[in-house]
Parts: structure tokens; C-alpha cells; sequence
């Protein structure tokens, strides 16, 4: 249990991979032996090249017969103590949405890998948005936690996808690999060191069950067909395993969920900072679009500009910190988004600064040039 | 995006043009340098037109997306209609199989047909190679890698039972890359 080094099971070089690829060699790496999706573009490439890459290391591809079968059987296998993944896109993504719930109340460890495309419903499968922020939030019914990681480049779906896993275990809660179909379908360079750094679950020993603890830490978990009596149930339960009303019991459950994460926040959070020293705008970006703005802000500080930015490597648990830290350093905060403003929302809420929310939403990445120019007209 | 080389290969569906711009990456990789590769498709499987870009650069590359192409090489009428505009008046080249594409005049833009599908009939008895002839004629024209680097890329990422066949539509390529250049002298 804990974190451990272990050696990359790729041989450390640089590799040519699309983000898809590297999602599939990430959660190889880390340990995860079982797979469990149903095809759906642009997330497919993913269980392809996991059943792909099965054989070679022992592990359990399974196509189901649909999303919410494919996440039940994660969580089972989860339950039986292995590093579980599925990949989906938003169709799938809003049929899991029942389990996630169940998942997040079971403090099951689960990863999945998110690949937007552009809705709502079927909507399309080949081109591209960054439109499920809110979904991966607030899915399921009730309140719960979840981790939301967004990567920019297939470096970081590589790296990211490690550290998906390594969240999952450590913190007991599905983690999203939220992502879209521009940076999965993406090819670029991957350097694969010699060792990567791994958590491994605690595992319970004795009478387990799932039981409450009266703090917020993580409990070690215990292992169907391993001698415990161990119960899931996504029922609200008391000490006893009977089902309850109790109404300290229902406050704890959720006060939990929620303390267990945002307790820990500043260890979870990750996020990188550019040109923001004597930035007047910063532009607030992640995903595909931060690429983008960076060489938007670039050529702006070229010419005399003072423009920064603050890319959200993490999205859930949203880092309200130095979401705030920054609003208040600088008048305008510019976002723009693949969506409706679903960021500029969020940001709205810990920030006085003034929020600019830029919102495309026709299948197409946001072009460098685009915000040049609307942050020309706000400097 | 300064010394960095925009590459957009295109054509239809069928033709390999996806496995072409994987080729041209990992070649480009091996090569030393930084790539970004996105390729984009329609619904359809075969048929529809069909694009890889590539960019290939000395530095590390913020934004992976061709915003101007450098070279476009083009297999199909509908794709060289698609991406004619999108080529840098300037300094750009364009590469097209003259057997699919008619061309256009535009003000001033180099624009040389390869005979890659012919050829590769004519020569290889198999179309299927095109792809990778009209590959080798442009990286003989531009030098953005070196043929070592290409072949390399075949041999992984190509079938095993195939690869005597593109190594040979390599060599046709560079033959062709290398008429056309003497012609266009």
C-alpha cells in the first residue's frame, strides 16, 4: 500500500503516440488489469488499444453491452481488488451517471477516461467540444466528490492517466480523465522514463465491511473473496449493515464524501502558471483550448502586452484558491471555452474580478488568432 | 509558428492517408524532432475526404493544430479543392497525384504533380501503395526528413508482410521526387 516506484513496463524512450495510446499505456503502467467499455467514438481507440495490449500483461478486456453495464463491471472488479478503467464519450458518459453516484457512495476506486465530443445527446462523434464539465460534476443524484483531471497534451494523457489511477486508489472515489477528442486523436511525442511513481490501495484486514469512520480519512479497503463478510450497498447503512434513516448517519455519509476530497484539496489540485507577472488579463484555460491560448498570450507579451494565463490541470476538485489568489491580482479574467461558459461560471463564484466567458461551440477547436483578437479588445 | 514545417496530406477515405501522416510522424521522431499529428475524417470509413497534418519542428510546439500549410499534398480532387486556399501563397508547395487531382492556377504557388498512383500500378502492381510513393517523392522535394528516417517508420509501422512493398514504393518515390525536380529546373 502506498506509494511505490516501479519500472515502466515500456522501454524509456521517446515514443510517437496519440492521446489515445497514451491513455492505454498510462493505465497499463499503473497496474490496471481490467477493462470493461462499449465502442464510441472518439473514446474507442482507447478499448481497442487496451484489448490490444491486454495479452501482453495478463489483464481483462471485456466488451459489454452497453456504458452502464461496462462501469457496473468496473466497480465490481474494483471490489475484487483490481485498478479498474473504462473510456466513453458523452452519450455513454450520461448513461454511467447512476453508477458514478454508486461509486462515489461505495468509495470505490474507479477510473474513467472521458473523450468529449460535441452534444447534446448523440450530437457528433468526429469533431470537437469541451462541453461535460458540469456532467462530471454533478451527474448523479446528491452530493458527492469526484476528481476531474485535464490534460493538453498526449504527454499529460499519458502522465495523467497515471495519475488518475494513483487518486483512485489513494482516495477511494472515481476519477475522470476529462478529456476531448482533440487531444485523444492527437499525436505527439511521449517520453517514458525509466520508473513511475504508483499508489497501491490499502487493503483491510480483519472484520471489514464498509462501516463509517467518525473522521474524514480514507479506510482501507476490503477485498471480495478474501474471508471478509463485505457488503456494498449504495442504500444508506448504518454500523450494522441494516438499512437506516438515522439522521446523523445520512449527514456523516455525505459530509464525508465531501470532506475526504476537499480537505485535501491543495494535494490534489494541480495547475501552471504563464507570463502572469504584471499581467493585467489572464486567460483561465485547460484541455485543448490552453494550447491555443498560450501561443495567443505569447504573441500578445511579444508585443508589449501584459496578458497572462493559469491553465487547470485539475478541474474537480476546482481550485477555488488560486482561482481566487489570481482574480484578485488582475482586472479582467478572460475564458474561453468549448462550451456555454461552464468554467467562467464556476470562476464567477470565487472571484470579484470582472469575468469574461469567450464560448464556441461548433465543433471546432478555438483558433490562436480568435483570442488574440477578443483579448486585444480587452486590454 | 517559426521553423516549424506544416504538412497536410489528404485525399479520400481507402487510400492510407491516416497510416501516411503516422509514418511521416514517427519517422519524424526518429528524426529527433517535435511532432504534432491530427488527422481528421468523416463518419464514413471510406470514401469521405480525409486529412493528416502534420507539423514537424525543432522546438516544442504550443499549438499542434496547421494553422497555414507549408506543403500539401494532395490525392483526390475533392481534398485538393478543400485545401487549396489553406497554402501559404508565399512559400508553400503543392504535391498532388496527377492521375486524382486537376489542378488550378494560384498566383504564384509551386504546385508539382507526382505520378504516384500510376507509377505505383504501373511499377508495383498495387495502388494501395500510392500513399506511401507520393510520401517519398515529397520528402525527397523538401528534405523535411531524411529517407533512413522514412524507411525506419515503415518498418514500424507497417505489416511485416508489407514492407519489402513500401520500402520499394520509397525508392519509386524518391525516383519521381527526383524527376520532378530536375523538371521543374
Amino acid at each position: 500500500m502506498g506509494f511505490k516506484q516501479v519500472k515502466s513496463i515500456l522501454p524509456p524512450q521517446t515514443h510517437y503516440f496519440s492521446g489515445s495510446d497514451a491513455v492505454v499505456e498510462g493505465a497499463i503502467a499503473s497496474g490496471c488489469r481490467y477493462f470493461a467499455g462499449y465502442p464510441l467514438t472518439p473514446a474507442t481507440d482507447i478499448a481497442e488499444g487496451f484489448s490490444a495490449r491486454a495479452k501482453d500483461v495478463g489483464a481483462v478486456f471485456i466488451q459489454m453491452e452497453d456504458e452502464i453495464a461496462s462501469i457496473c463491471s468496473i466497480i465490481g472488479a474494483s471490489w475484487a481488488g483490481a485498478k479498474v478503467m473504462t473510456a466513453t464519450s458523452g452519450p455513454g458518459f450520461s448513461l454511467m451517471q447512476e453508477a458514478i453516484g454508486y461509486a462515489a457512495v461505495t468509495e470505490t476506486p474507479i477510473v474513467i477516461a472521458l473523450i468529449q465530443r460535441p452534444g447534446p445527446s448523440t450530437g457528433q462523434g468526429t469533431t470537437f467540444a469541451s462541453a461535460d464539465i458540469m456532467q462530471c460534476k454533478w451527474g448523479s443524484q446528491g452530493d458527492y466528490q469526484v476528481i476531474a483531471l485535464c490534460p493538453w497534451s498526449v504527454q499529460e494523457m499519458y502522465d495523467q492517466t497515471i495519475n488518475a489511477f494513483n487518486l483512485a486508489e489513494q482516495y477511494r472515489v472515481p476519477v475522470i480523465l476529462l478529456s476531448e477528442a482533440a487531444i485523444s486523436r492527437l499525436e505527439e511525442r511521449v517520453e517514458i522514463k525509466e520508473e513511475i511513481r504508483i499508489f497501491d490501495r490499502a487493503k483491510a484486514t480483519g472484520v471489514a465491511a464498509l462501516g463509517l469512520p467518525p473522521d474524514n480519512q480514507v479506510q482501507p479497503m476490503p477485498i471480495f473473496g478474501k474471508g471478509h463478510q463485505t457488503k456494498v450497498t449504495g442504500s444508506l447503512r448504518a454500523y450494522s449493515w441494516g438499512l437506516t434513516s438515522d439522521k446523523a448517519v445520512q449527514e456523516m455519509v455525505v459530509s464525508r464524501l465531501h470532506h475526504k476530497i476537499m480537505d485535501n484539496r491543495d494535494e490534489i489540485i494541480e495547475y501552471d502558471s504563464y507570463y502572469r507577472e504584471g499581467a493585467e488579463v489572464v486567460v483561465i484555460a485547460y484541455g485543448f483550448t490552453a494550447r491555443s491560448s498560450l501561443l495567443a498570450v505569447k504573441a500578445l507579451r511579444q508585443d508589449g502586452k501584459k496578458v497572462g494565463m493559469l491553465r487547470l490541470k485539475t478541474i474537480w476538485p476546482f481550485p477555488d484558491r488560486v482561482v481566487a489568489k489570481v482574480g484578485s491580482e488582475v482586472k479582467k479574467l478572460f475564458i474561453p471555452e468549448m462550451n456555454m461558459g461552464q468554467v467562467a461560471g464556476e470562476v464567477m463564484k470565487y472571484t470579484c474580478s470582472k469575468v469574461i466567458s469567450y464560448s464556441q461551440t461548433n465543433g471546432d477547436s478555438i483558433q490562436p488568432d480568435t483570442i488574440i483578437n477578443e483579448l486585444r479588445r480587452l486590454l | 509558428m517559426e521553423g516549424a514545417k506544416q504538412i497536410r496530406f489528404c485525399g479520400f477515405g481507402g487510400q492510407g492517408i491516416i497510416l501516411g501522416g503516422k509514418i511521416l510522424g514517427n519517422a519524424s521522431i526518429s528524426a529527433g524532432k517535435w511532432v504534432a499529428g491530427l488527422s481528421t475524417y468523416g463518419g464514413a470509413a471510406r470514401g469521405g475526404v480525409c486529412e493528416a497534418d502534420i507539423i514537424i519542428s525543432d522546438d516544442l510546439i504550443i499549438f499542434p493544430q496547421v494553422i497555414q500549410v507549408d506543403v500539401l499534398i494532395a490525392m483526390s480532387q475533392s481534398a485538393y479543392n478543400k485545401n487549396i486556399g489553406t497554402v501559404n501563397k508565399e512559400t508553400g508547395l503543392v504535391i498532388y497525384d496527377t492521375q486524382l487531382v486537376s489542378t488550378k492556377e494560384v498566383n504564384g504557388l509551386k504546385q508539382i504533380g507526382i505520378p504516384a498512383t500510376e507509377a505505383a500500378v504501373k511499377e508495383l502492381n498495387n495502388k494501395q501503395v500510392a500513399n506511401v510513393v507520393i510520401l517519398g517523392a515529397a520528402t525527397e522535394m523538401t528534405n523535411m526528413i531524411s529517407k533512413d528516417a522514412l524507411v525506419e517508420a515503415i518498418k514500424k509501422g507497417v505489416r511485416e508482410r508489407f514492407i519489402d512493398l513500401n520500402i520499394k514504393a520509397v525508392d519509386l518515390g524518391f525516383k519521381l521526387g527526383r524527376e520532378a525536380i530536375s523538371k521543374a529546373k
